[in-house]
């Protein structure tokens, strides 16, 4: 019984285990083994040791690139969190009406493909034609150079960030819409207020989502390639010159294969750590 | 017995997914070059242009396949730069299924793959094909050859120029026909022509050193003299006093004049194809450009009045000269018809058959065996065209060559323009920059020979 | 249980019945504040929308003036009309279409086996197996690339779309999650019965859970559909001339081409998002709930 079920039970997932091999496990480890090589693509990789780690953390450039994805973890998520969770919890109040006509504005802008979310974008920011600046100037308000200036770059990119995050807004929304509203009825019994039922009732309620959202944003940013490839392509002064993309670019631009697999596995390793930093974390601040 | 047709009905479901999968890709494999019929050749042929010059490309092929029954072309458009950048090429060679040739206008690109050994060696079907080399330019027979031997033939080339508007010249005072010749004329007369007013916008900038073709760090390394890589010996000089004295005059226009205000005043939209390019609205009163510049200019600010010159050069530096951007030819290894492929190439880089391609860009034959067909010269051979006798004077001048043709050009160019940004956004010594470089790019080609 | 309406515009739940008149006024103030924050944000989210459309019908010119065009004098039509024409957006969307719909059968064939293998079969070892299937979600794309990239290069299915359609035949993390989700839920006395008639586990599959499974599977097709319609890393990494470039690499190519017309680029920025916009207003609920259901489980 045992093992006819197992046969059963690995013959439909065998598309899976034979797409894990191949276009998961394979590729990890190979990658490993590049990353140990010096290797170009034509001929074959030659066996270097740990000579590609012990260069990486003396390229300027790559500390640069790690510098700047890990401003977008730090800041930019944090940002992205605290907005989008406000902007959920301002929902979430059964007094308001018209929810569904938010909830789709908030996602539709989810929906757009990255190129043309780019396209829009760098004319959005374009610093004497675009939307915000010629909004500030109605107001009298000289803008910023957004993606022209090195100090405004990378919060353009946050700001386009948050305007794709409406997803979030969505699974927060109904992580606290899980949340049982007896709690807060109970809490305004004992005369708590607005500000002190959001942080002792729902955020530690939406700890679990606010985790999940803050793990996929992190590996999401630490992946976030497309628009500074398309908008900026690193500039200016390698201000948004973000691990991906100078991971691409040793890969595909300068074909030192060894180098990018190296940075790959380094990237690897950072998520990896991140996650379970942030999942223990999360468990020491689980509510009693 | 029921557990096997159990089995059998999951095991038929896998391998309907893998039909399916194959049956997608298949769909949607492209051909790869091959040779069709009995008797003719077919080559592929990839190359990077769009627009006016994809149109003269495919008028080309035909009249070469009507002259030659026996080779079909199958052109493909692999931009930006024929696949070389994004490492498209490469992974076709590595594939086993390359072009039979490519062209791009990148040739650092090229000599750095032919470094790595992806490009066949021409030197025999050149002398099958009784190529006489006295017909090229000489400037350019050093851009050919790795290490001893020919891998890149190239097609035509564009030179770098000093635009200037000439109205505005003499609005400033100015005398339009002395374009500045040094470079602290330059940046005297670029004083003269900036415009700002009393609240402190830029309504003008004479000249802003690292715009358009001036973004390219090659341009200005070469004109102040400064020899990036010798091919001979192996050797990188990024930290010659040439390089330091580059790098701190860009960074005294941004010490003059904040650099992120320069920059939101100048990024229109895209550059040079578009009516907002600031040369054309009169934004910037210099710039420097290649020859292909003054079909942009004839397209969108047909009212700007404007002359070129030779870049300014600083004293000790190269004056009268530019780098080439040349379009280059090259068959990669493996390639399954070399011979055809190279025919192709040497029939057109005829000036006859660039003629109506000169004719729109102004660029440069490098196969100066026959200038027949090109309207900016007479029916003498002598030049008429004012701004292509100054194209002509640079490509002929001795001083004009191709900088870095190394395997870690790219690279370098992404470095020094980093560089840059950091000297004119933070005011950062480039010194100590560039030796940082200098160092790292040293050691990836290896120690320079004696 | 429904809240007593004391007031006919806003209606205060239950446990504000007894306050007094001043105090329900200081909660409608926040109210009020509420909406407003609320209305704002919103509008910062469409407008964007309205620049991408107003750009599209302007002409070049208006385009690039200074001071801004806001709305454009003559709506230019026109514009789209040109792009279809200079731009190969025929051959790019059917490129983009063949990826699309090869990946939906693939996706929805692989991943509803997979996740049936999860849910429904009862094998040893199933449920460390899925945590590794759960693992792999966290893998960066970066991570696997490079060798991708040698292994098609090897098998020559770089210039093909290969490389792109035929990884979706062997199952997606994500999509086998939520399916297996899904398939839990559905009572076990469905297949039991079935069991007892003597059906076999793959009839059970086909016939009985698949078509109960039609909402998730749809969610499932829709993302889908979303991330190979817009996806850019892929095809830019794995394919090579223009005549299989996807419509967002077309784009992107155009972008970075010394000539770009930036009108007709918006205008095909617009024509490829308008898809995407009506297959989200056509099929909300799904995405909804699909959206909403990723974030419950820890």
């Amino acid at each position: 019984m045992n093992k006819r079920s197992l046969r059963t039970g690995l013959l439909f997932i065998s598309p899976w285990i034979v797409g894990f091999v191949v276009f998961t496990a394979y590729p990890v480890f190979a990658s490993l083994y590049y990353s140990l090589t010096d290797y170009s693509m034509i001929g074959t990789p030659r066996f270097v040791g740990l000579q590609n780690y012990v260069n990486l953390f003396s390229d300027k450039v790559f500390l640069t690139s790690l510098a700047n994805t890990l401003y977008m973890v730090v800041i930019g998520l944090s940002f992205i969190t605290v907005s989008t969770v406000t902007i959920a919890i301002l929902l979430n109040n059964r007094r308001i009406k018209g929810l569904s006509f938010f909830r789709v504005v908030f996602f539709l802008p989810t929906l757009v493909p990255t190129v043309v979310l780019s396209v829009l974008w760098i004319w959005i920011l374009e610093p004497d034609t675009g939307l915000i600046n010629s909004i500030l100037h109605l107001f009298g308000i000289p803008g910023p150079g957004w993606l022209a200036s090195p100090a405004w770059a990378k919060p353009s990119f946050i700001l386009m960030a948050l305007w794709g995050a409406g997803n979030m807004i969505i699974i927060y929304l109904a992580g606290l819409q899980d949340i049982s509203p007896a709690l807060y009825e109970a809490a305004s019994l004992d005369g708590a207020n607005a500000w002190q039922k959001a942080v002792h009732i729902t955020v530690p309620m939406l700890r679990p989502v606010i985790v999940f959202n803050v793990i996929t944003g992190l590996i999401g940013t630490f992946q976030s390639f497309a628009e500074a490839f398309i908008m900026t392509n690193g500039g200016p002064n390698n201000a948004t010159l973000f691990y991906s993309l100078y991971l691409y670019e040793n890969a595909f631009q300068y074909f030192k294969i060894g180098y990018a697999s190296a940075m790959a596995w380094i990237l690897l390793i950072i998520v990896l750590g991140c996650t379970v930093l942030l999942l223990k974390f999360s468990h020491q601040l689980r509510p009693e | 017995m029921r557990l096997n047709r159990k089995l059998s009905a999951v095991g038929m479901a896998a391998l309907t997914l893998g039909a399916i999968a194959v049956g997608c890709g298949q769909g949607a494999t492209s051909p790869a070059s091959s040779s069709g019929h009995q008797g003719t050749v077919q080559i592929t042929y990839w190359y990077p242009w769009g627009g006016d010059s994809e149109k003269w490309d495919k008028w080309r092929i035909a009249k070469f396949q009507k002259e030659n029954k026996n080779i079909k072309i199958n052109a493909v458009y692999v931009p930006p730069d024929g696949g070389i950048s994004n490492g498209k090429l490469l992974a076709a060679i590595a594939g086993h299924n390359p072009p039979d040739l490519v062209i791009t206008n990148d040739p650092q690109a090229g000599y750095a793959l032919a470094a790595k050994g992806a490009l066949e060696p021409l030197d025999s079907y050149l002398k099958q094909l009784h190529f006489n080399e006295a017909d090229l330019i000489p400037s350019f027979q050093s851009l050919m050859k790795y290490d001893g031997q020919t891998y890149l033939f190239p097609e035509d080339t564009n030179v770098e120029m000093l635009y200037y508007n000439v109205d505005l010249f003499k609005q400033a005072g100015l005398d339009p026909n002395k374009p500045p010749r040094t470079i602290a004329e330059l940046d005297a007369d670029a004083e003269k022509l900036t415009k700002i007013s009393s609240s402190g916008t830029i309504q003008r900038m004479g000249f802003i050193p690292w715009i358009d073709d001036g973004d390219n760090p090659f341009v200005w390394s070469w004109t102040f003299g400064a020899n990036l890589y010798n091919p001979k010996t192996n050797r990188m000089d990024l930290d010659s006093t040439q390089m330091v004295d580059m790098m701190n005059w860009m960074g005294s226009y941004a010490k003059k004049y904040n650099p992120e205000k320069l920059k939101s005043f100048t990024s229109g939209f895209g550059g040079a194809f578009t009516p907002d390019h600031p040369f054309f609205t009169g934004k910037v009163a210099m710039t420097v450009s290649g020859n292909w510049f003054s079909n942009a200019l004839r397209i969108y600010a047909p009212n700007v009045h404007y002359k070129v010159a030779p870049l300014p050069a600083p004293p000790g530096g190269r004056a009268d000269s530019t780098i080439f951007g040349t379009n280059v030819f090259m068959i990669p290894k493996g390639a399954k018809h070399p011979l055809e492929a190279l025919k192709f190439a040497i029939w057109g880089s005829q000036g006859n058959i660039l003629a109506s391609d000169i004719n729109t860009w102004r660029s440069v034959a490098v196969n100066q065996s026959s200038t027949k067909g090109i309207k900016f010269y007479n029916s003498n051979g002598q030049i008429t065209d004012p701004i292509y006798k100054t194209v002509m004077k640079l490509a002929e001048s001795p001083k004009s060559g191709t900088p870095a043709l190394t395997s870690v050009a790219s690279e370098m160019s992404n470095g020094l323009t980093s560089i840059r940004d950091k000297v004119i956004y933070n005011h950062a010594d480039p010194g100590p920059l560039l030796k940082a470089l200098q160092d790292k790019l040293q050691s990836e080609v290896g120690p320079p020979k004696s | 249980m429904k809240a007593m309406q004391v007031d006919t515009v806003v209606p205060v739940p239950r446990a504000n019945r007894s306050q007094p008149a001043w105090q329900r006024f200081s909660q409608r103030v926040p109210l009020v504040l509420t909406y407003l924050v609320l209305v704002l944000i919103a509008l910062a989210y469409v407008i964007p929308f309205l620049w991408l459309l107003s750009g599209a019908l302007k002409s070049n010119h208006e385009l690039f003036a200074s001071p801004v065009v806001w709305i454009p004098k003559h709506w230019m039509f026109s514009n789209f009309v040109e792009a279809f024409r200079q731009f190969p957006f025929l051959l790019y969307l059917r490129n983009t279409l063949i990826i699309v719909g090869c990946n939906l059968v693939g996706v929805v064939l692989s991943n509803t086996l997979i996740a049936y293998g999860f849910a429904r079969v009862n094998w040893p070892f199933r449920n460390a197996v899925f945590i590794l299937v759960l693992a792999t979600m966290m893998l960066p794309f970066q991570v696997t690339m490079i060798p991708l990239f040698v292994l098609f290069t090897n098998l020559g299915w770089i210039g093909t779309f290969l490389p792109l359609i035929v990884p979706s035949f062997f199952g997606n993390a994500f999509y086998i999650f939520l399916l297996r989700q899904f398939f839990i839920g559905i009572p076990k006395d469905l297949s039991d019965s079935a069991k007892v008639d003597g059906a076999s586990e793959f009839r059970i599959y086909w016939q009985i859970i698949l078509p109960l499974a039609k909402p998730v599977v749809t969610t499932v097709a829709i993302f889908s559909f979303i991330h190979d319609w817009g996806d850019f890393i892929g095809p830019l990494v794995f394919l090579s001339n223009n005549k299989l470039y996807t419509l967002s690499l077309g784009i992107q190519q155009i972008m970075s081409a010394n000539d770009p017309r930036w009108t007709l680029l918006l205008a095909v920025g617009v024509s490829m998002t308008v898809p995407v916009l009506l297959l989200f207003f056509f099929m909300q609920r799904q995405f909804i709930q699909g959206i909403s259901f990723t974030g419950i489980k820890d």
